[in-house]
């Protein structure tokens, strides 16, 4: 079996971090070996990369229907459950859109919120390979590669304007 | 040749910049010095700026925090429990005033809530540049604001240790939650508010927390390390975060929206002169966001001149955006106020057309005037000129004015209004206010005392957001002409 490195390059700029990605493919190193880690939001068209997968939209309509059905059981339902007689009326339709308003928004925005979390693996203490510069505005490519690639990957990442590249350490955050 | 911002040398700080040089140069220099996107500093200078700011403290902060808890403690936890044990005789409520002033101040603050929210998320919708650095501040305003709400509802409920019956959960009385009274859904969508706007406020704030954790030792990197959740910036979490952000700035909007609409119709599904009026959603929504952004402008103005460095981040033009938007506001307002009015007014209701007269010649005809001066007449009059909306000194003190107008709005709607009715035998014209004075004085005292111990924990500009906004923003030469581009990089 080959053995496996991580190496974390930090650049300085997003233009030399693009062409390292591009680098990075002449070399063999696939795009699901990389890793990019930055301080502010770098989308993956900037790097020239396929976009990341994410469920939080998902998420996001699951809980406005799981909403809307709770809207409706409270609104409906409940007072079936619990009858209050006030002289035989029914209950409208109107004031009941309020309730499922605000139980579908509900639910929507806590999945949403619970959705970042879930794909994200949020929270997670454990030791992981990161470099308090990145906060500072450095980008960084954590890149996993065989180790006969190691020394080729270095040498061209330095050679693209790599600050430092160095093996990536599990350090506690 | 579009130069991008980032790649700008290094410009000076807005007190200490000098035009580089005469003509075109003159004119980049006036607008690096004018505008926070195109006076980039490096990441980490922006990082310790905003660090040192939150752990530089001084002896006056913590006398001032003293005094406020003293307040809080005496006004508002005292008074409160003091009239839970005595009853709530102590406040103004009687007949045919029920509502008071508790109901006063729960809209008054549910309406400064809405800014924080309207600020951030509309804007960030639109993608308004000059949100970028004041987005947190704003969105602190609608969590503390509507705690201060809600310490006004338990207040008013008196025997407030029952308010888990609000709650639909099945208990030993065999009752249930009304689900068609306005004043349950006041109590689904605050909370939906409160909850959203909570989870609004703490997304964005990560990246912050993770810069902080880096930046700091002992205790508060033991704290950011927890609430950084174990954030690095990896794409996925960007991603994921940047999806989320999006979701919430559309989706909490029309709560807001919902939000006041609501608490309109507590007043307005009443067969009440002055009060039932299909207008009152959007006039309640309006005034929400008068008093709201007139807050988020004095809260702005406080956090330039009181915190180390947010010279750097917060300008006269952020001034000048907010200042134009309280105009705006300020016209809308008025725009509904008479639009309501006038449509009472021609109702031929006889007992509206006594309320009316009451409102601007019964006893509390001054406070009435007063609203039409603070809310409209000193905001035209002031904010129409640049110079004086860049001012933070009158920018301020139109805020101030604008909040007690909208403070005396919300007077007139509730214990004034109450006096007349369609029952004249249950006319009354001396209301008097009571313990909710002192209760009211210690909820502006904690919503302060909040703002400021949270501007020691929580980095008050999103510096990540500055910097994303700095990296879009360049000059652009049209002939001789330099102008302000921005790029779309999401």
């Amino acid at each position: 079996m080959t053995e496996k490195n991580l190496l974390l390059a930090i650049f300085e700029d997003i233009d030399p971090a693009a062409h390292a990605v591009d680098k990075l493919r002449e070399l063999g190193v696939t795009d699901t070996h990389v890793t990019v880690i930055s301080g502010t939001p770098i989308t993956e068209a900037m790097l020239g990369r396929k976009p990341q997968w994410s469920n939080v939209t998902r998420f996001a309509l699951g809980g406005a229907f799981l909403g809307l059905c709770v809207g409706i059981f409270l609104a409906y339902g409940t007072p079936n459950l619990y009858p209050i007689i006030v002289g035989g009326r029914w209950i409208g339709v109107p004031p009941t859109i309020v309730v499922m308003f605000e139980m579908t928004m509900l639910v929507m925005l806590i999945s949403t919120f619970i959705g970042v979390f879930l794909d994200s693996r949020f929270p997670n203490y454990t030791p992981t390979q990161y470099v308090p510069e990145i906060s500072d505005g450095r980008i960084a490519l954590l890149i996993e590669c065989g180790g006969e690639l190691e020394i080729a990957i270095e040498s061209a990442m330095k050679a693209i304007g790599a600050e430092s590249v160095k093996r990536a350490q599990a350090e506690a955050l | 040749m579009a130069i991008s911002a980032s790649a700008l040398p290094h410009a000076q700080s807005e007190e200490h910049a000098h035009p580089a040089s005469h003509g075109t140069g003159d004119h980049e220099a006036e607008l690096r010095k004018e505008h926070l996107m195109l006076d980039p500093r490096p990441r980490g200078e922006m990082n310790a700026m905003v660090m040192d700011s939150m752990t530089t403290t001084s002896w006056k902060f913590w006398l001032v925090a003293g005094i406020l808890a003293v307040i809080v403690a005496v006004a508002l936890f005292g008074a409160w429990g003091y009239m839970i044990s005595e009853g709530l005789y102590l406040s103004g409520k009687n007949r045919p005033g029920y509502w008071s002033l508790f109901l006063v101040h729960t809209v008054f603050w549910v309406g400064i809530s809405h800014a924080g929210t309207f600020v951030s998320a509309l804007l960030r919708v639109f993608k308004v540049e000059f949100r970028r650095p004041f987005t947190r501040a704003a969105e602190l305003m609608t969590t503390f604001a509507l705690a201060q709400a809600g310490i006004q509802i338990f207040a008013h409920m008196g025997r407030v240790w029952l308010a888990y019956w609000m709650f639909p959960i099945p208990n030993q009385r065999q009752l249930w939650v009304n689900f068609q009274s306005p004043l349950m859904w006041d109590f689904l969508a605050i909370n939906t508010y409160l909850l959203s706007s909570t989870m609004y406020l703490f997304l964005p704030l990560i990246p912050d927390l993770a810069m902080a954790r880096d930046r700091s030792t002992g205790w508060r990197k033991s704290v950011y390390r927890i609430l950084a959740l174990g954030f690095r910036g990896t794409e996925a979490e960007w991603t994921h975060l940047r999806i989320a952000l999006n979701i919430f700035a559309f989706a909490i909007l029309p709560v807001m929206f919902s939000v006041h609409t609501i608490v309109s119709w507590d007043f307005a599904v009443a067969m009440r002169p002055g009060w039932s009026s299909t207008i009152f959603g959007p006039y309640f929504v309006i005034g929400a966001l008068q008093s709201g952004v007139a807050a988020v402008a004095m809260v702005v103005i406080a956090i330039r001149y009181t915190m180390k460095h947010m010279d750097y981040f917060i300008r006269k033009e952020h001034l000048d955006a907010i200042g134009k938007l309280m105009l705006v506001i300020s016209m809308g307002w008025a725009y509904f106020f008479f639009n309501d009015y006038m449509i009472q007014w021609y109702g031929g209701d006889k007992f509206t057309d006594a309320l009316l007269h009451f409102h601007e010649a019964g006893p509390g005809g001054w406070i009435w005037f007063m609203m039409l001066i603070t809310n409209v007449a000193i905001p035209w009059l002031v904010l129409w000129n640049k110079a004086w909306r860049r001012n933070p000194a009158i920018l301020f003190s139109v805020g101030l004015l604008i909040n007690v107008g909208m403070w005396a709005e919300r007077y007139i709607i509730v214990p004034v209004s109450l006096q007349i009715n369609r029952m004249p035998f249950l006319w009354g014209q001396d209301f008097k206010p009571g313990i909710e004075v002192p209760i009211f004085i210690g909820t502006i005292a904690f919503f302060v005392l909040l703002y400021m111990l949270a501007s020691r924990f929580i980095p008050l500009v999103p510096v990540w957001e500055v910097q994303e906004g700095q990296m879009a923003h360049s000059i652009r030469k049209y002939g001789k002409e330099p102008v302000v581009t921005v790029a779309e990089l999401e």
